[in-house]
């Protein structure tokens, strides 16, 4: 999977390029299988044929690899590489259902989190509750985000869920963690993603439409929700944003496409905001009038996010990142989801309930 | 497959987990709980032992759905099936996290801003040995 990952990557470079070229790598992963636990990104560098590089496992929960571009980024930054490789990957799909249940639950706080029965749903449902409560938001602005990134993923060929949903059935699914359906939740994905990232000055030889990073921002926060003041927002999440708009010097408004971290519906709700979209409290207005569809002010999750899409948990960073590029070079994988005249774009990534966060901003 | 919090490592908490004893800080005088290592709000190291009442309101909840709890809590739901878990805040102001109890796990039952008290339950078994701790159950039910 990663192989295939890595194999597409240096076909997609517009030019040609050596893998050779590349000087160190940085792989994202839960590593949920647990197969390999220890030292997993220099065995899969060498079964893509360049053992010998230098090559670092980054586990983030849900946004590892979302790190391990940052960290490929600041490489390049430093001076200290050229070219660097940022992936990800996870293997989900072939664990018993009790495996599963074990590895999702344990990004959250464990001693005080977890082990009082809440789950990772459970997480979440109770910060959608407290959400509605605070701010009068309806179950079904949920329920449209779940139909708006069915629709999307209905159109991407990478999606795992290719087909689309209605608000009834979205609304009638059978409750996974109240207020939370199972159509507002992500599924378990197997998945790998890469990107080769170049320095500036030498990306033409590669490419006559480079993107470039132009704001990376990370930041973390209280790992169990109870230690958090507020609980409908993610506070890593807003601190990321606000650092990568900084170094970007744009504007939220300057934004044409976003992919967002929706593990669930509410966390897309939130994204809104943290995001600088829409404000406090208004991240439900903005899906209840369309402005995040394809066509709307500020498409979201183009790509169908990882409520269709998927989300295998240590890629996910890297292929929303994938997204972005292909949107903003105008090469949608399916010609219908190409967000038109798209040049800025985010990416938004959360680890776990909001203990990590990561967020870049790309130009075309 | 179970997470795993070893046998010392749980006695080390059983002044929080049976009798509710919090951290107040000496200098900024808020009431840590669960306990850390510096405050949630100055990040002072200096604490004092407080015990609190057990008393409390819900801040939120949800109903954990049949068959999605962790596994350590797969014998609760084989017998109970859904349950509820809340994030109460407590009077003295701190909020924690625990499964309700003696009431019905109705969303139409449970609202945000009920009164409830803790009291101890069994939580789970890991290594043969029953993990005892809080849950909460609405006052008004007695
Ligand atoms: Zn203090």
């Amino acid at each position: 999977m990663f192989y295939e990952a890595f194999q597409s990557a240096i076909n997609d470079v517009d030019g040609s390029i050596d893998p050779k070229e590349i000087k160190e790598a940085w792989i994202g992963s839960l590593k949920t299988g647990g197969a390999q636990l220890g030292n997993l990104a220099p065995l899969l560098i060498e079964q893509v044929g360049l053992a010998g590089m230098p090559a670092c496992s980054i586990e983030n929960a849900c946004s590892s690899s979302a790190y391990a571009f940052r960290y490929a980024y600041m490489a390049i930054k430093s001076g200290i590489c050229d070219i660097t490789l940022a992936g990800g990957v996870e293997k989900m799909n072939d664990l018993p259902r009790e495996r599963n249940r074990y590895w999702l639950g344990v990004s959250g706080d464990v001693e005080w989190e977890r082990l009082a029965g809440t789950n990772f749903p459970g997480v979440y449902a109770m910060m959608a509750l407290r959400y509605m409560h605070e701010h009068g938001m309806k179950r079904e602005r949920l329920a449209e985000v779940a139909v708006k990134n069915h629709k999307n993923g209905a159109r991407n060929p990478d999606a795992q869920f290719r087909s689309e949903i209605s608000l009834e059935r979205a609304l009638r699914a059978p409750m996974l963690a109240y207020p939370l359906t199972v159509f507002d939740s992500c599924p378990i994905t197997d998945g790998a993603a890469v990107a080769i990232l170049c320095r500036g000055d030498l990306a033409s030889k590669y490419t006559d439409t480079p993107i470039r990073v132009i704001g990376s921002g990370a930041a973390s926060d209280y790992l169990a929700i109870h230690d958090r003041k507020d609980l409908t927002t993610v506070a890593a999440a807003q601190k990321a944003a606000d650092e990568a708009y900084k170094q970007a010097g744009v504007k939220p408004k300057e934004v044409d496409l976003a992919e967002v971290h929706d593990c669930f519906t509410i966390a897309e709700i939130m994204a809104y905001e943290n995001c600088g979209f829409a404000g406090k409290g208004k991240g439900g207005e903005l899906i209840k009038n369309g402005e995040t569809e394809i066509g709307g002010k500020i498409p979201v999750n183009a790509g169908g996010g990882l409520k269709s899409k998927g989300h295998p948990i240590g890629a996910t960073g890297v292929s929303q990142i994938y997204e972005v590029v292909k949107q903003l070079k105008g090469e949608a994988r399916e010609k219908t989801r190409q967000v038109k005249g798209a040049e800025i774009g985010l990416t938004h990534s959360v680890g776990g309930s909001g203990g990590s966060a990561c967020v870049h901003i790309f130009r075309r | 497959m179970t997470s795993y919090v070893s046998i010392p490592q749980y006695s080390n908490t059983i002044d929080q987990r049976y009798r509710l004893i919090a951290k107040k800080c000496k200098s900024c005088e808020i009431i840590n709980f669960p306990p850390r290592q510096t405050c949630l709000e100055c990040g002072s190291a200096d604490f004092q032992n407080v015990k609190l009442s057990g008393r409390g309101r819900i801040y939120t909840f949800t109903i954990i759905g049949r068959g999605g709890a962790p596994t350590e809590f797969d014998d609760l739901q084989n017998m109970t099936g859904e349950y509820a878990v809340a994030i109460i805040e407590l009077e003295e102001g701190p909020k924690v996290v625990a499964q309700l109890t003696d009431c019905h796990s109705n969303p139409n039952e449970i609202k945000i801003g009920m009164e409830v008290k803790a009291v101890i339950r069994r939580l789970y078994e890991q290594e043969r040995i029953i993990r005892y701790g809080y849950k909460f159950k609405p006052i008004a039910d007695g």
